[in-house]
């Protein structure tokens, strides 16, 4: 059996904590770009005019079918070295954060906008009928009238989504780049400490996610009942 | 064949039976009636199982319902009960329908099975549909069908749970002659029902429940025609207006 | 931009000289496949048994399959998988940990990978499962029971056909999940799709080629398990049943 020490956990905490930063930065960069590309993708998707429907089908059933590995290699490998050529960037320049941040971003727009598409058509039909009959155009009823009854109750899928993509944020780790779950390996890996190390993510990892899902059911259960 | 003494039951701190005591002999049509949430399916459930109760007793043809000892799976293959949604099994064709409790509870085989439940659905008028399934029938249909599926079973007595209240009204009378040509061959029956005609021809008492309890407990022609309660008036009024 | 496509680099023979590149893609393509589908099929086994005890009225079953999926579904996947991997080995007793240490370093990436795959999946087919059993109607259950069986003849023959006929279409998107998730099995060094576009990337300098290949490759399987999935969901079609409630 295993001797468990760990002593290295302390000292290293705020190598962690930094990690913990990175991670968290990522998810709230994606999740906001990806909520606002995903409602532009929702309301392309449920549009009329034909070649903006399509290229949002596309755009999503793309995105959709290709793992989040690919898609993290495809903006770490190569979305630089076509930066680079195309625009002229520095060789080698570090930009794994933006890249991981674009990847994430753009991978999980595909999945948001399920959700808002979803929700917007959750909204019954005779709401927008009340609207234009009160004279207001597509957009003002959009805006006004349905896209605020759809979030609110897209709310809670929107934040389950969110604490999914905080947990794909250690897919980073093929970009060895340090996140959370990154600091962790790597601080395990120096020290000889790999075991205790994993488990400490994983048991960070569990406690973060477990609370956050159980808020969100909360507020949930909250929104039904109102 | 079923005593009920002092039944009570609650969720909680909410009272939904108090001290339902009545006798159902071989052979008596019980109608239970009184105003949604009077806790009539309650009572009805509880007389097969469906429905723990916490105090008193209820014994089916010499069976404790309650005791912790008696094998109520046993005990529901012998009481046959009809739903207000049906309940039949969609995923099976109407036939199969009639046969799986007969093979799979009372261990008959497939043919026996099959032939039983053929010779019902002639009885409720379906034989026609035996290899549909359910969703492709009516209501009404749908209701005989689980009419004929209970009947399977060959019950020693029936409890209907407001077996006409989720069909369109021109579907109420196909399902109510089953239900009284089966009274008038002298099936012990319990019915948690509103059709007061039906009660008037085949019920041989009439149970009025309020608030958990039974208020009125007597022969249909007592009950219709100088009800003791304010409360049984009343609803009597209301609902034979219409 | 000055890049040289050149799309018979597949045809080549690898720098290590075993077959050509399309050979090295086609291997790793074969690994994804047995690996989700070994995964898939565990997956489908425990989800089911998890999901139905998350259902049953026994507080200690319901609530042992609750901390079960709580925990597979609230910890990365990646993690979960160099949790098997590195630190699985080190739990087990001396004699197991050391044989599983000594086999072939491919037996413990791919047995690290399926246990971790099936194991993170299962707890969401579990989810689909009690979802699917919670959402007939109330009185499917009560129906059974009167007539006169009793609750596992219930789950056998009344709920379980049912609820696994409402679970078909969000179980063709697990399906789908298992084979992109196997991507992250990368990680550990399991030369599988994802790993050997990689490779391609490092041994021929042609990255645009290998990686819109091994993208392909996924819409491939994509496609194959959706249309799978829609002939299984026709094959279980009720006549005349419509949706769920």
């Amino acid at each position: 059996m295993h001797e468990f020490d760990w002593s290295s956990i302390p000292n290293a905490l705020p190598f962690l904590w930094d990690g913990m930063k990175i991670s968290l930065e990522i998810t709230l960069s994606a999740v906001v770009f990806g909520i606002v590309w995903g409602t532009l993708l929702a309301l392309m998707r449920l549009s009329s005019v034909t070649p903006l429907s399509w290229f949002a089908a596309a755009y999503v059933n793309l995105f959709r079918a290709i793992p989040l590995v690919m898609v993290l290699l495809w903006f770490f490998l190569i979305v630089p070295h076509l930066l680079e050529s195309l625009f002229g960037f520095p060789r080698g320049s570090d930009m794994r954060l933006s890249s991981a941040i674009a990847g994430f971003a753009l991978f999980e727009a595909a999945y948001y906008s399920e959700i808002i598409r979803a929700g917007i058509q959750s909204v019954p039909k005779g709401q927008m009928g009340a609207a234009s009959a009160l004279g207001m155009t597509y957009g003002q009823a959009m805006r006004l009238v349905v896209l605020p009854q759809a979030f609110r109750n897209m709310v809670p899928l929107l934040l389950t989504q969110g604490i999914i993509l905080f947990q794909d944020t250690s897919l980073v780790y093929v970009s060895a780049l340090a996140d959370f779950f990154g600091a962790a390996y790597k601080v395990g890996d120096r020290d000889g400490r790999l075991v205790e190390l994993l488990l400490f993510a994983g048991a960070v990892y569990f406690v973060i996610c477990f609370t956050a899902s159980r808020i969100v059911r909360h507020y949930q259960n909250k929104l039904k009942t109102a | 064949m079923i005593t009920m003494n002092k039944v009570s039951k609650h969720y909680g701190s909410f009272q939904v039976l108090t001290d339902c005591t009545t006798q159902v002999h071989k052979g008596e049509v019980i109608v239970v009636c009184g105003p949604s949430g009077s806790g009539k399916s309650t009572l009805i459930k509880c007389v097969n199982g469906l429905e723990p109760f916490q105090s008193g007793e209820i014994i089916v043809n010499g069976v404790s319902v309650g005791d912790p000892k008696t094998n109520l799976s046993k005990l529901r293959s012998t009481v046959g009960m009809v739903f207000q949604n049906f309940e039949l099994f969609p995923h099976m064709s109407i036939i199969d329908n009639l046969a799986i409790a007969q093979t799979k509870v009372l261990a008959r085989t497939q043919e026996q099975a099959r032939e039983k439940g053929f010779k019902l659905l002639d009885r409720v008028g379906l034989r026609a549909q035996a290899e549909k399934y359910p969703g492709q029938l009516s209501g009404g249909q749908q209701q005989r069908v689980a009419i004929a599926r209970a009947l399977a079973m060959d019950p020693i007595c029936m409890l209907f749970d407001e077996p006409t209240s989720a069909l369109d009204p021109e579907m109420v009378n196909e399902v109510l002659d089953v239900m009284t040509e089966l009274a008038q061959e002298g099936m012990t029956m319990m019915c948690v029902t509103h059709e007061m005609g039906f009660a008037k021809r085949v019920a041989s008492r009439v149970i009025f429940m309020d608030q958990g309890r039974i208020v009125e407990d007597d022969s249909k022609e007592a009950f219709f025609d100088h009800a003791r309660s304010e409360r049984a008036q009343q609803f009597l009024a209301k609902i034979l207006h219409h | 931009m000055g890049y040289n496509w050149n799309w018979g680099i597949f045809l080549q023979p690898t720098a290590t000289g075993d077959g050509t590149y399309l050979g090295w893609m086609f291997y790793g393509f074969k690994v994804t496949i047995a690996l989700s589908l070994s995964a898939w099929f565990i997956a489908l086994v425990l989800g089911a048994v998890v999901g139905i005890l998350r259902t049953v009225p026994n507080k200690w079953l319901s609530g042992f399959a609750t901390a079960y999926v709580e925990v597979f579904r609230n910890i990365p996947l990646l993690v979960q998988l160099f949790l098997w991997y590195f630190v699985m080995p080190e739990l087990l007793p001396e004699n197991l940990g050391n044989a599983f240490k000594q086999s072939n370093p491919i037996v413990q990436q791919f047995l690290s990978s399926m246990v971790c795959l099936a194991l993170f999946t299962s707890a969401r087919v579990a989810e689909q499962v009690r979802s699917g059993i919670n959402s007939l109607p109330p009185g499917q259950k009560n129906a059974g029971l009167a007539m006169g069986f009793t609750l596992s003849q219930t789950y056998r023959y009344v709920l379980l056909p049912m609820a696994v006929r409402l679970i078909v279409p969000p179980l063709t998107s697990e399906f789908l999940n298992i084979f992109k998730n196997s991507a992250v099995c990368s990680t550990i060094g399991l030369l599988e799709l994802a790993a050997q576009g990689r490779q391609l990337v490092d041994y021929t300098a042609q990255p645009y080629e290998s990686f819109i290949a091994v993208t392909l490759a996924y819409l491939l399987i994509n496609v194959v398990v959706m249309f799978g999935m829609r002939w299984v969901e026709e094959q279980v079609r009720v006549p005349g049943y419509i949706g769920g409630k």
